[in-house]
């Protein structure tokens, strides 16, 4: 047990940043949920409050810290160790991204038109408590796996370089397309790419929802396939890549020792291969946009927004804004609850306005709830950087200068 | 002239004895004055372990020790299960106390010892006795399970108070005994001064109770009489969180930083044992060697206590008899001590109760009222092994949605503060964080001071006051931090000045 | 590996006070903060010009030949090689970790630059309202702020604000007195000194 919780000299600056807190007084706050409260829940479990479950988890509590106290785990520790959950038939929907998303994407031409339908938005917010102002993600007509086995992997044994790709259940149900402009900009930079065979999902909705024993199953069974696997594991999403390098061992106590090295982000491995000159880019002449940068919660505790602003700074003719530091609110299924939907909202307004203030192209993002959340809170497209990095690349013109050199 | 007003029995002293033999002597039916220079508590009962002893730290060398232990280790836990905590202890033994002659070998006399004193005593597997309490020393080679427990301090002496108060006795704190009125061969009464006013006052009773703990010394003077006392230092040192929840202690011949008692949020190592004067007795000061010694003996108990924070440090007096040669106090007897001056100094009306602890208060309280039921020829019997203590305290961490938190380490809420300054005779806010722990947190008060201040003032009806109420507050928790200022507690140190220094003016103004 | 013309560390009243400055006169710069400091600091205008903030991040060694510091790394970039020509270490006191102390010594935890302090902890503090001695204790420094590291001195290393040793921050003057010494350090790494 680590002893983090004496670091904290009570100064309250996480309770000044949280945005639950800015939203609500029902939540005690980061301070009182964490450090505060596990003294006296280390006197007696009695001082477990269910409303720690309202912790989104966004981790900005421990980035603005100034004594090094992991608030956010002290609180999700506290929930695994004590909390109760008896989740509903919605949650575990929410929370089975795996099992939903394989039981919908066969028949995702009968669900899509059914769940933008109001009549069945208006059921859901009454049987399930999906609120009735949400748009639900759109289901895939085919998963990347499926796509992947098709198109790409194939070709992929040309490349001499390999990295593995951790797509995450977004990319396979919901959202392919960014899986497709990830391969083919991996390829252009002259890397194969192989997926992960049994990718479960990272774990990170179960965890959310308090299941915290089927989140710790995946984690093992993740962690024990990536140990299988050689070279660079990559996530296009910065919630997947953080709940499985910092939360597993953090929150689940699952020990990852053996492949945390290897597991990194799209965007740093790019970045990284750029500035030490293994990989070179050629952009596209006479593209130009203006985007705005939202720094997703988990990319900020990761502290890694710093390799988007700085690759994406290469492109030519890019304008980049970058936001100021806000959580969007969704937090994972949160703010698909009805219970939640207002909450969430709320505490994502400030970037809202930010965003329609700016008037972007488009909003760059590396996390799908966020994506998820500001397209139907604004209206505004939201782009992985790796799908812009694709399409503000020339990309024949770069899979030409990574030629690996012939002997 | 002052008014002069006549009771059965004056006691002197606020702390643990003195308000358990105020209760006794109230519960028997006779009219109570007790007079105590500061706060309750503020001694020696408040500045100790808070372990409920089962008495198997005295089984091998002091069984009688050991007898009163246990069985008032049973009573307190039917009389005052509110002050308690049923933790168990654990006697470990470690590898290089076979050296020393404290091997296994030893821990076989300890067990007999244990059970011939009547405590349940029983040697369990270091496999189990890690599980039993996991923060344990891994490297011990065998435990023994006793039936240990941590008892609260200032809620014992508040309970005291209270029940004592709901039974007729006048308690006045910062009230202090300037002379022993004497009669011929008989103390008749006392005179005081109020330490806070200087108003003068004095009181009359047929017997006069001396349980001024160390002070006592002093006290007997003032009446006339000698009693030759061993003042000997004891220093503890508070963790920043809970690190254990079984009492854990060393099973070898008592020496320094040998205990480690967990006691509500905390946990808390000790003692060491100096004798001093009487002269320091009331400045008493935590040495960097006394630090370091609980802090290495402490780490023989449980390893993680060197990554641990140390919110503070603290010390008290042992109120001793002098019996036998010995410098450190370590090997003088702790049995109980009950003075009747007119059989010793053929001085009437005049007792005095001291050594024993904490532990065996009820029974130090019922020698003494015995005695002063002889003395007043009065019939009734103790009934303090039955009767139940009170609860003083509103429930704590009682957080309800329309109740302010004042204190957030501690949980204490503008209810709590009102409760403690309506019935617990709470003047500042070192007296609300004795009846409440306010301020006892990992912040020291720096966070909520000036909401707490603030909320007493208001309790009180004196909003005038917060000014005063912080600095006094502020310095007397800055001294206890002074010799653990290392670490995290040095962080804190440096919040505590960049937020309090030189702003207790501003902070009236607010 | 990133290259800046400056990089400061401590986002506190000092760090983002020269930051600011810097920037603003066309340096390409960043701030390493751990946590949020106290003086609550605008991110807001620095950002704006393109300054880059690390939040949350600490640094966890530095790179040095012949007297000069080259490059630091942090927690969480890893291997990434942060390299500058100048480097401000605005870390504070104990407080936000600039300083440590444990039960034998007081150090400065990222680079072991040299300390000034009293051995003796009896002089490290006095009765609340009085001065205290642990509040000066720093690191030491040539007239230029620049620290020691065994004996030497880091060339184009400045240590500023309560880092110093002699900086009190609860005298009253104090907030001034810091302002105008990082207004000097500026002044000298953009050469108007």
């Amino acid at each position: 047990m680590e002893n983090s919780l004496d670091q904290c000299i009570k100064c309250a600056e996480c309770t000044v940043y949280c945005p639950v807190l800015k939203a609500t007084d029902s939540y005690p706050g980061p301070k009182k949920a964490g450090p505060d409260g596990e003294r006296l829940r280390l006197k007696d479990r009695v001082f477990f409050e269910d409303n720690l479950k309202m912790c989104l988890n966004c981790k900005r509590c421990e980035v603005v810290c100034p004594s090094g106290v992991k608030i956010a785990d002290i609180i999700q520790r506290a929930r695994h160790r004590h909390g109760r959950p008896i989740p509903g038939i919605r949650d575990m929907m929410l929370a089975s991204t795996d099992l939903t998303g394989s039981l919908a994407v066969p028949f995702s031409g009968i669900i899509n038109p059914v769940l933008k339908n109001g009549a069945v938005r208006a059921v859901l917010d009454c049987t399930l408590g999906i609120d009735r102002h949400c748009t639900l993600p759109e289901y895939a007509q085919e998963t990347f796996e499926s796509i992947f086995k098709k198109r790409f992997s194939r070709q992929q044994q040309s490349y001499p370089r390999k990295v593995n790709y951790f797509h995450g259940c977004y990319v396979n149900y919901n959202y392919p397309q960014l899986g497709s402009d990830f391969v083919k900009l991996m390829n252009a930079l002259g890397f194969g790419v192989s997926l992960i065979r049994d990718e479960r999902c990272c774990g990170v909705p179960l965890m959310s929802n308090g299941m915290f024993k089927q989140a710790t199953r995946n984690a093992e069974s993740n962690v024990n396939v990536l140990s299988g696997t050689e070279g660079p594991v990559i996530a296009t999403s910065s919630t997947c890549l953080f709940t499985m390098r910092d939360e597993y061992p953090a929150v689940l106590g699952v020990d990852n020792s053996s492949i945390r090295e290897r597991l990194t982000l799209a965007v740093k491995f790019i970045y990284e291969s750029v500035s030490s000159g293994k990989v070179r880019l050629a952009f596209r002449e006479g593209w130009k946009a203006r985007a705005a940068y939202h720094v997703p919660c988990h990319m900020e505790r990761l502290g890694w927004g710093i390799f988007t602003l700085e690759l994406l700074g290469m492109i030519p003719g890019l304008e980049l804004m970058e936001l100021d530091s806000n959580c969007c609110g969704m937090a994972g299924t949160y703010g698909f609850k009805k219970e939640n939907y207002g909450l969430s909202q709320q505490i994502g307004s400030a970037l809202f306005s930010q965003i329609s203030g700016r008037n972007p192209d488009f909003v760059i993002c590396e996390c799908e709830t966020c994506k998820w959340q500001i397209e139907m809170s604004t209206g505004y497209k939201v782009l992985n950087p790796v799908s812009l990095l694709a399409e503000a690349l020339d990309l024949k013109k770069t899979a030409k200068l990574n030629q690996p050199a012939l002997p | 002239m002052y008014d002069v007003e006549q009771y059965d029995v004056i006691v002197i002293g606020g702390g643990i004895t003195g308000l358990g033999t105020a209760r006794d002597c109230a519960l028997r039916g006779l009219k109570v004055l007790l007079v105590e220079r500061d706060d309750i508590a503020s001694g020696a009962s408040g500045r100790n372990h808070g372990l409920l002893h089962s008495g198997a730290r005295y089984a091998v060398n002091d069984p009688e020790s050991a007898r009163e232990c246990i069985r008032e280790n049973k009573i307190l836990k039917k009389i005052a299960p509110h002050c308690i905590e049923k933790t168990g202890g654990l006697f470990i033994t470690l590898p290089e106390d076979e050296d020393e002659g404290y091997g296994l070998e030893y821990q076989k006399i300890f067990i007999d010892a244990c059970k011939t004193s009547g405590i349940d005593a029983e040697a369990i597997d270091p496999v189990d006795a890690l599980r039993m309490e996991p923060s344990v020393n891994p490297a011990l080679m065998g435990a023994v399970k006793v039936p240990d427990g941590a008892v609260d301090p200032f809620k014992l002496c508040s309970a005291n108070m209270y029940d004592a108060l709901l039974h007729g006795t006048t308690i006045l704190p910062y009230t202090e005994v300037t002379s022993v009125i004497r009669e011929g061969c008989s103390v008749t009464g006392i005179e005081t001064r109020n330490t806070h006013t200087g108003e003068r006052a004095s009181y009359r009773a047929s017997v006069t109770v001396n349980a001024a703990g160390i002070w006592g010394h002093g006290i007997a003077r003032m009446a006339g009489v000698k009693i030759e006392m061993c003042p000997t230092k004891g220093s503890l040192l508070i963790f920043a969180h809970r690190l254990n929840n079984v009492v854990i202690n060393r099973c070898r011949k008592s020496s320094d930083g040998d205990i480690l008692v967990p006691g509500d949020t905390v946990s808390v190592i000790g003692t060491t044992s100096t004798g001093i004067s009487y002269d320091e007795c009331d400045e008493l000061k935590v040495t960097a060697e006394e630090v370091c010694t609980l802090m290495r003996e402490g780490a023989r108990l449980c390893p993680s206590i060197t990554h641990t924070r140390v919110l503070r440090a603290y010390a008290g007096v042992r109120p001793l008899i002098k019996s036998a040669e010995d410098a450190t106090g370590r090997n003088i007897s702790r049995g109980i001590v009950c003075l009747d001056h007119s059989e010793r100094d053929g001085l009437e009306g005049f007792i005095t109760i001291t050594g024993g602890k904490l532990m065996t208060y009820r029974l130090m309280a019922e020698i003494a009222t015995d005695a002063v039921c002889r003395k007043l020829g009065v019939p009734a019997t103790c009934k303090t092994h039955r009767a139940m203590l009170s609860d003083p305290l509103v429930p704590r961490h009682s957080e309800s949605a329309t109740d302010e938190l004042i204190c957030e380490c501690e949980r204490v809420t503008f209810d709590d503060v009102k409760w403690a300054v309506n019935h617990l005779g709470v003047q500042n806010l070192e007296d609300l964080r004795r009846r409440t722990r306010l301020g006892m947190g990992t912040c020291q008060g720096t966070k909520c001071i000036a909401r707490a201040a603030e909320a007493l003032a208001r309790a009180k009806g004196n909003p005038e006051e917060t000014r005063e109420l912080i600095r006094r507050f502020v310095e007397e928790r800055w001294k206890g931090m002074t010799s653990v200022g290392w670490g995290d507690s040095l962080r804190e140190m440096e919040y505590m000045q960049k937020i309090w220094k030189g702003r207790y003016a501003e902070t009236a103004e607010k | 590996m990133m290259k800046f013309d400056t990089i400061i560390i401590g986002g506190g009243l000092a760090g983002m006070h020269t930051a600011c400055r810097l920037q603003k006169s066309g340096q390409r710069t960043v701030v390493i903060s751990k946590g949020i400091s106290l003086h609550k600091p605008d991110f807001s205008e620095y950002r704006s010009l393109g300054g880059r903030i690390l939040m949350g991040d600490s640094v966890i060694r530095g790179e040095f030949e012949g007297g000069n510091i080259l490059a630091v790394y942090t927690e969480n970039l890893g291997q990434n090689r942060l390299e500058a020509d100048n480097f401000i270490l605005a870390s504070g006191k104990f407080l936000s970790g600039g300083l440590v102390a444990d039960m034998e010594q007081i150090y400065e935890p990222l680079f072991g630059l040299d300390v000034e302090y009293d051995r003796d902890r009896n002089h490290w503090f006095a009765p609340f309202d009085e001065h205290q001695g642990f509040m000066s204790f720093g690191v030491k420094a040539d007239e230029l702020s620049r620290p020691f590291l065994n004996g030497r001195i880091i060339i184009n290393l400045y240590a500023a604000g309560e880092i110093l040793a002699g900086v009190d921050p609860t005298e009253t003057d104090s907030v001034g007195k810091i302002l105008a010494h990082t207004e000097a350090i500026a002044d000298r790494i953009l050469g108007n000194a």
